[in-house]
């Protein structure tokens, strides 16, 4: 037998693991060695091969057992470590007392040991055991990301519920009523709604920008300059305003590097606000993202803007649109929101070929895409196109006297198409109303005692528009009714300069911003703000009379030169 | 209640700032944290009283949660308000976290 098990190669002494092997191989080689005389098979390693072998050999004659050392090789079963924390639900009550010890060998810094070890004792009595963590665990766990994203959430709908102070459980019989104020407020022509503004992030800073939110028109963009008060803060701030819940804190808040002097909603783009900047870049924010600062922005080169941009625009449709943004040195750029690496169009507003025009403000017709109308820094306004053989400025008009602050092109669509007017404020008191078909303007607001900061026609009424300027007072213009003083007029607490008035989209409501960073949104009366349906035909008569108004100036100016 | 030694991150501050908002807000009694265990992470009450109010709430918003699952296994908790005769409650679940407001809506 052990010289059979020598031939194998397998002597004795050697330890083999497995036991089929040492079992099967001298019995096959020697069962086959006898049937066949001598042929030693070669060994197969395959125990099942092996297996089969030794079960015919059990069917026939009885084999011959030989000894085999066999070393036992014992592998620790895999040793799962894990950390023992179980849920606390009732459903499974089960006092979990060991995990109690576990803790308190993984506590390396107990910072409240006396406290929690009284907690514990209280809880012990209680069915369900909720456990404590260490000071350095909850710091951990209120320092990660999925916090993070709950505590946004969580925060902002508690902070909209806090706010709401409707009480469903009003008993009316036991109680007074309360004065109703609401009749008092039909009258009134304008009435404060509501004052937005944060401690932190508006204090000290004057609001550049205002936009409405296409929509959700109850969301204002409002951006702001920088606050020299505050070196180490972000230079920028755009803040999302929501006039629908009485939360006093911004729904949204961004940062930018640089002064953001304008703001606007991308029309198409419900989760993008774009920012066009002091130093001429034009800043992305998204509201999806977790963070505060821009997810894209143009670069600062030469083929972008490096002077600041005052103006941003989406213009066109759903499938067709860019963003226009001007910048003080006369350069003009068509962006494409999903790409802001580069400009995909790019002009020069020129005047004549060799002054570059100093862009402060821009507006587009209703509906036009391509012609719009720019003021600049020394008064002037301008025509110009974007496409076309003629791109660029096209008419000069008369302008002003001082630097153009703010153009808004009619947009009250009705029965008439008044498309061609346009008004404009600027630091010389005045607020004039100008057509595209004519150099003249129309028609001369000065009832303003200081510079008029910015000027908007009513998006719903035609014959309306609102003029903000630096003594805090906000202006409404009935040309239907009179076209000598404004219709409505309030001024502001503490009469700040008002720095942008914005309509909201419904023409209902208006947003001004001032300079102490304060957004103020007034309540129109429904008299004043909403057109009746002769509006439009009663505008026609006025501006014929307009017209002739200003042909007759001309005349008499003419002849007193004359004269 | 909570120990002087604290890491902050910018980030941490905002919460900070949120929280301190939100307790200092009419008629706020309190506010809590609390984890997907039941946990007080933070709190602005007492430890007996947080305890309490952790331990109880939670249950309610996970048997909250369940029936509204159980009728309609797309739908989840969103939102949880108890208006007692003396209290409103507030609580904003999430997947791992409570955030538990008491008010005192009368003030």
């Amino acid at each position: 037998a052990e010289a059979l098990l020598q031939s194998m190669g397998i002597s004795p002494d050697i330890p083999n693991g497995k036991d089929t092997h040492t079992h099967t191989p001298p019995h096959s080689s020697a069962s086959e060695g006898n049937n066949r005389g001598n042929v030693m098979l070669p060994w197969d390693p395959d125990p099942c091969a092996l297996q089969l072998h030794s079960d015919s050999e059990l069917l026939g004659q009885g084999f011959r057992l030989g000894m085999a050392k066999v070393t036992q090789v014992d592998f620790p079963p895999k040793e799962m470590v894990s950390y023992s924390k179980e849920t606390q639900t009732p459903a499974d009550t089960q006092t979990h007392t060991q995990a109690k010890p576990e803790e308190e060998m993984a506590d390396p810094k107990p910072a409240e040991d006396s406290q929690e070890e009284k907690a514990d004792e209280e809880e012990k009595q209680e069915e369900v055991l909720p456990k404590e963590l260490t000071e350095e665990e909850k710091m951990h766990l209120l320092n990660s990301e999925e916090f993070m994203a709950f505590f946004d959430r969580g925060s902002r709908i508690v902070e909209r519920a806090l706010s709401e102070r409707v009480d469903v459980c009003f008993d009316y019989s036991g109680r007074d009523l309360e004065d109703r104020e609401g009749e008092m407020q039909a009258g009134a022509k304008m009435s404060l709604s509501r004052v937005f503004s944060d401690e932190r992030w508006s204090k000290n800073r004057v609001v550049t920008c205002l936009d409405w939110s296409p929509q959700y028109p109850e969301l204002l963009v409002a951006s702001y300059n920088s606050n020299d008060d505050a070196p180490h803060e972000p230079d920028g701030v755009a803040l999302v305003w929501n006039m629908k819940y009485k939360k006093t804190t911004p729904e949204y808040t961004f940062h930018c590097q640089s002064a953001v002097m304008s703001a606007a909603f991308a029309r198409f783009h419900p989760n993008l606000i774009v920012g066009g900047t002091y130093s001429g870049q034009i800043v992305l924010w998204d509201n999806r993202s977790n963070k505060r600062t821009s997810v894209q922005r143009t670069p600062l080169s030469a083929s972008a803007h490096t002077h600041p941009v005052y103006c941003v625009n989406v213009v066109g449709t759903e499938n067709a649109h860019n963003l226009i943004s001007i910048s003080t040195d006369g350069k003009m750029c068509s962006w494409n929101l999903d790409m802001l690496s580069q400009p995909q169009d790019s002009l020069e507003l020129v005047f004549k070929q060799s002054k570059a025009v100093a862009v402060t403000s821009m507006a587009f017709p209703l509906g036009d895409v391509n012609n719009f109308v720019v003021g600049s820094e020394d008064g002037s306004l301008y025509t110009a196109c974007r496409h076309g053989s003629k791109a660029g400025i096209s008419d000069v008009f008369d302008g002003h006297h001082g630097p153009v602050t703010g153009l808004s092109c009619h947009s009250a669509g009705g029965p008439v198409d008044f498309s061609h007017l346009f008004i404009s404020a600027s630091f010389d008191w005045t607020v004039k109303l100008w057509t595209t078909k004519s150099t003249r303007p129309l028609y001369l607001f000065e009832d303003s005692c200081d510079y008029v900061y910015d000027v908007m026609w009513s998006p719903t009424h035609p014959a309306l528009f609102a003029c903000v300027d630096g003594s805090g007072r906000l202006d409404l213009w009935n040309l239907n009714n009179d076209t000598e003083v404004p219709s409505a007029s309030v001024v502001v607490d503490g009469s700040p300069a008002l720095n942008r008035v914005r309509w909201a989209h419904s023409g209902r409501e208006i947003a001004t911003g001032d300079s102490d960073g304060q957004v103020l949104v007034y309540d129109v009366g429904e008299k004043i703000c909403v057109p009746k349906a002769d509006e439009w035909t009663r505008f026609v008569h006025t501006l014929v009379e307009i017209n002739e108004n200003r042909d007759e100036g001309d005349e008499l100016a003419a002849q007193r030169l004359l004269a | 209640r909570f120990s002087a030694v604290f890491i902050f991150s910018p980030k941490q501050a905002e919460v900070e700032e949120t929280l301190k908002r939100i307790q200092t807000h009419k008629g706020v009694i309190g506010t809590i944290v609390v984890n997907a265990e039941g946990i007080p992470i933070r709190t602005t009450l007492d430890n007996s009283t947080t305890v309490q109010y952790a331990g109880l709430l939670h249950q309610l918003t996970m048997k909250a949660r369940s029936t509204v699952r159980d009728l309609d296994p797309q739908n989840d908790l969103t939102f949880l308000r108890i208006r007692s005769k003396k209290h409103e409650i507030m609580v904003a679940p999430d997947k791992e976290y409570l955030l538990i407001v008491i008010q005192n809506p009368s003030e």
